[in-house]
C-alpha cells in the first residue's frame, strides 16, 4: 500500500493537466420539484451502525471515529482534496456550506450536528495538506466541522467497505496508479447513536431536504430523552 | 475519464467523481434506477441474463448466464460464463446496487435473493451471498424488482406467505445484506381509490420524490399453468388494477390509481421539465400514461392499444428511450416487438412491429438505442409448449426504423434454461479498485 501511494504521489505533475482538462464550470443543482415534508413528521430508517476505526486528524492525531459518529448528528463525506470535479468533491463541500449556514441560525441545533469528511487518498492527503484544505471550512468556531485521513490505504479500507464507498483509480498503460480516483459521491447522515439514517447521492443533495432530516433526527433525540427522563421520574 | 480502446466504454460521468445527478439518469440502459452510477454510454461488453434451469437440460439449477456482447470481441456473440445458483427457484428479476459493483437476483418461487459481484470481473461473475430471510421476516415471498437507492436495496415483491395471493408489499435491505424495513402496500382508499394490495414494478422520481408502483398476481396466479389459469374465471379475477404514488421520504402512499388489467413495468421520463410516466397494462393490452397535474395530484389515463386487445397480445416488457421518444413494447403471445413513437406521450403512435420468436418477453436497449436484446421466457409455467418453446437471447441492431438481427444464443440448445431478464456491465480495463491497487 505505501507503494501505491508513492505512485500516487509521484504523479503530482500529472494532476495539473488532469485539472486542465477536467470540465470545472458551475455544477447543476439536482432538481428539487417538491415542498419537502415538514421535520418529525416521518421517521428514517436505521439504515446500518457504523463501525469503529482509528484515523487521522489534520494535526496527525490518531482519532477514533466513533468520537466522530456518536454523540451528534453527523453528515460524513469521503472526498479527496484535489478533486475537481464539479459534480462530485467540490459541489458536496459546496452543498454542506450552505446547510451550515441554514444550521448556524438555530444555535441549540448548531451545537449537535457536526460533519466530517474522510479523504479516500491517504497518501496525497497528509495531515498538513489536510490542514491546509480545512481552512476553508472550519473558520467558524460554533460550528464543528472536521477532517480525517488514514495512516495508509490498507487502514482506510475497513472503513470504505463498512460504508460502502468504492473507491477505485485509473491505471496507466503499464497498469501503474494515477492520480484519478473514481468514487461515487454519497452523504452519510448519522444519529447520536452512531447509525446511519440517510444517504444522499447526488440526486438527494437537496440542502432543505438534508436540513428538514437533521431536524428530525434532533426531535426524535430531544423526544427520545423526554422519554427517558420521564420514564426516570417514574422509577423514582 | 478516458476510453478504452478496446471496449470503447463511456461512463456517464466523465469526471472524477461519481455523482448520481438525475439528468444522468435520463437513459434506459434500460430500467435501472435513477441512483446507479456507470451507465453505459458507449458499447456494452456483456449482457447478463438470468435464465430459469429446466429440469433435465443442463444441471437443471437457475443460472446467471454472461454473454459477450461487444462486435469487437473474439467471443462476441457467445456464452462466456454459466454460474448455476443450484436448485430451481423461479429466477426473474434483478437489480443493480447503486454502485453498480453487484447484481441481485431474485426467485419468485424459492424467494431467495442471490447477490453476484459482477464489478470485479464482469466476464466472470461470482456468487457472494444469498439472502434467505425475506419470507421469514417480511412476510413477503416472490421478490420481483430490485431498485437501488443509496446504499440499499428496495425489493418490490409479489405475493405473501399467508395465502399466497397478490396482497403484499415492498421490501429495504441495506447493501450488507440486513433487512432494514417493510412497507405494507395499500389496501385502503387514497384519493377516492381503494387498494388491492397487489405489488409488481417499482420506479422512482428523485425531482418529485415520488414513488410510483404497479400491481400484478400472487404466486397462486403466476406458479400455475397459464393454459389452466385462464379457464379460471374466479383465479382470473385476482390480478392487480392499481398503482400507487409514494411519498418516497416518508414511504407512505399517498393515492392509489385505478390501472385495470395488470399494469406491469413503469418507466418514468426523467427529462427535465417532464411530469409522466408509462406503463402496459398486461391484461388489457393499454398503455397507461400517470401524470402530474399543476395541483400536485396525479392521474392515469389510459393513452393507446398494443396490438389487438381481443386476440390478448399480453404485453410485458417495454423499454423507453434515452430520450423519452419511444417506447419498445414485446407482446409475449404473438412474440412481436411494438416501437411507439412517445413524441407527444398523450397520444403515442405505433411506427414499427417485428415478429421476433414464437414467443418474446425482455427487452433491454444501449443507451444510444442502437441495439436491442430480447429474450423468450415469461415464467416457467407461463411459457408456451412444444415447438413454440422457443428459449433464447437475440440481439438486434436499430437503425431508427428497422431492427436487423446481430447475434442469437439457443438457451435451449445450450442446455441453459429459459432466458428471462438482461442486464449490461462493461469491463473496467483502465482502473483498479483501491483494495486491489492496495494487494
Amino acid at each position: 500500500m505505501l507503494r501505491v501511494s508513492r505512485r500516487l504521489a509521484a504523479c503530482l505533475s500529472i494532476l495539473a493537466s488532469a485539472q486542465a482538462a477536467v470540465d470545472v464550470s458551475p455544477a447543476t443543482a439536482p432538481r428539487m420539484e417538491f415542498t419537502p415534508l415538514a421535520p418529525g413528521t416521518y421517521q428514517l430508517q436505521a439504515i446500518q451502525s457504523v463501525e469503529d476505526a482509528t484515523l487521522l486528524d489534520e494535526r496527525a492525531r490518531a482519532v477514533r471515529l466513533s468520537a466522530l459518529t456518536q454523540g451528534k448528528i453527523t453528515l460524513l463525506t469521503f472526498f479527496y482534496t484535489y478533486c475537481v470535479d464539479p459534480l462530485g468533491c467540490p459541489f458536496a463541500h459546496q452543498t454542506l456550506t450552505l446547510l451550515r449556514e441554514r444550521i448556524l441560525r438555530d444555535r441549540e441545533l448548531a451545537r449537535e450536528v457536526r460533519f466530517v469528511g474522510i479523504s479516500c487518498d491517504p497518501g496525497t492527503d497528509t495531515p498538513d495538506v489536510l490542514a491546509r484544505y480545512a481552512m476553508d471550512f472550519t473558520t467558524d468556531s460554533r460550528f464543528e466541522w472536521r477532517f480525517l485521513t488514514a495512516r495508509s490505504v490498507s487502514a482506510l479500507l475497513p472503513v470504505l467497505d463498512d460504508f460502502g464507498q468504492d473507491v477505485s483509480v485509473d491505471v496507466d498503460e503499464s497498469g501503474r496508479a494515477t492520480r484519478a480516483l473514481h468514487h461515487m459521491l454519497k452523504v452519510f447522515l448519522i444519529d447520536h447513536r452512531g447509525r446511519v439514517r440517510e444517504i444522499y447521492s447526488l440526486a438527494y443533495l437537496q440542502p432543505q431536504v438534508m436540513l428538514n432530516d437533521i431536524r428530525t433526527l434532533y426531535l426524535e433525540r430531544r423526544s427520545g430523552l423526554a422519554g427517558a427522563r420521564t420514564a426516570a421520574r417514574r422509577a423514582q | 475519464m478516458r476510453q478504452s480502446s478496446q471496449c470503447a466504454v463511456v461512463v456517464v460521468n466523465v469526471c472524477l467523481c461519481f455523482g448520481t445527478a438525475v439528468p444522468n439518469a435520463l437513459a434506459d440502459e434500460t430500467c435501472n434506477s435513477p441512483y446507479i452510477s456507470n451507465l453505459i454510454k458507449g458499447q456494452e461488453d456483456f449482457v447478463h441474463v438470468w435464465t430459469l434451469g429446466v429440469e433435465g437440460l443442463g444441471d437443471g439449477s437457475d443460472k446467471l448466464v454472461t454473454v459477450d456482447a461487444n462486435p469487437a470481441s473474439k467471443t462476441y456473440g457467445r456464452v462466456v460464463d454459466s454460474l448455476s445458483v443450484g436448485g430451481r427457484g423461479e429466477a426473474h428479476h434483478m437489480g443493480f446496487t447503486d454502485d453498480r459493483k453487484f447484481l441481485w437476483a431474485g426467485g419468485l418461487d424459492d424467494s431467495k435473493i442471490h447477490v453476484f459481484d459482477v464489478g470485479t470481473n464482469p466476464s466472470k461473475p461470482k456468487l457472494i451471498r444469498t439472502i434467505t430471510d425475506l419470507p421469514a421476516k417480511t412476510k413477503f415471498v416472490g421478490p420481483h424488482t430490485f431498485y437501488a437507492l443509496p446504499g440499499r436495496m428496495l425489493i418490490g415483491n409479489l405475493s405473501n406467505t399467508a395465502d399466497k395471493g397478490g396482497v403484499t408489499g415492498m421490501a429495504l435491505y441495506n447493501n450488507k445484506g440486513t433487512l432494514v424495513a417493510r412497507y405494507d402496500m395499500p389496501s385502503v382508499s387514497l384519493g377516492g381509490v381503494k387498494g388491492d394490495g397487489y405489488g409488481y414494478d417499482i420506479a422512482i422520481n428523485p425531482a418529485k420524490n415520488v414513488l410510483l408502483t404497479s400491481s400484478f398476481a400472487g404466486w397462486q396466479n403466476y406458479m400455475r399453468e397459464l393454459g389452466d389459469l385462464i379457464k379460471d374465471a374466479e383465479a382470473m379475477k385476482h390480478f392487480g388494477n392499481t398503482m400507487v404514488v409514494w411519498n418516497l421520504k416518508s414511504m407512505r402512499p399517498t393515492q392509489v390509481l385505478s390501472v385495470p388489467g395488470a399494469p406491469l413495468e413503469i418507466r418514468w421520463s426523467l427529462a427535465p421539465g417532464q411530469n409522466w410516466a408509462i406503463t402496459a397494462a398486461a391484461l388489457t393490452a393499454k398503455l397507461w400514461l400517470i401524470k402530474q397535474a399543476e395541483s400536485g395530484a396525479w392521474s392515469a389515463r389510459e393513452v393507446g392499444t398494443i396490438g389487438n386487445p381481443a386476440q390478448v397480445p399480453l404485453p410485458v416488457d417495454i423499454s423507453i428511450t434515452a430520450a423519452g421518444k419511444g417506447l419498445w413494447v414485446n407482446t409475449f403471445m404473438d412474440g412481436t416487438t411494438h416501437y411507439f413513437d412517445l413524441t407527444d406521450p398523450e397520444h403515442p403512435k405505433e411506427t414499427y412491429q417485428r415478429r421476433i420468436g414464437t414467443q418474446v418477453n425482455m427487452i433491454s436497449q444501449s443507451w444510444d438505442g442502437k441495439r436491442v436484446y430480447m429474450t423468450s421466457s415469461l415464467l416457467a409455467h407461463w411459457d408456451k409448449k412444444g415447438a413454440d418453446n422457443e428459449q433464447f437471447l437475440r440481439a438486434f441492431n436499430w437503425d431508427g426504423h428497422a431492427l436487423t438481427p446481430a447475434f442469437e444464443v439457443d438457451f435451449t440448445k445450450e442446455k441453459l434454461g429459459r432466458p428471462h431478464h438482461m442486464k449490461f456491465t462493461a469491463r473496467a480495463n483502465q482502473s483498479r479498485t483501491l483494495a486491489a491497487l492496495a494487494r
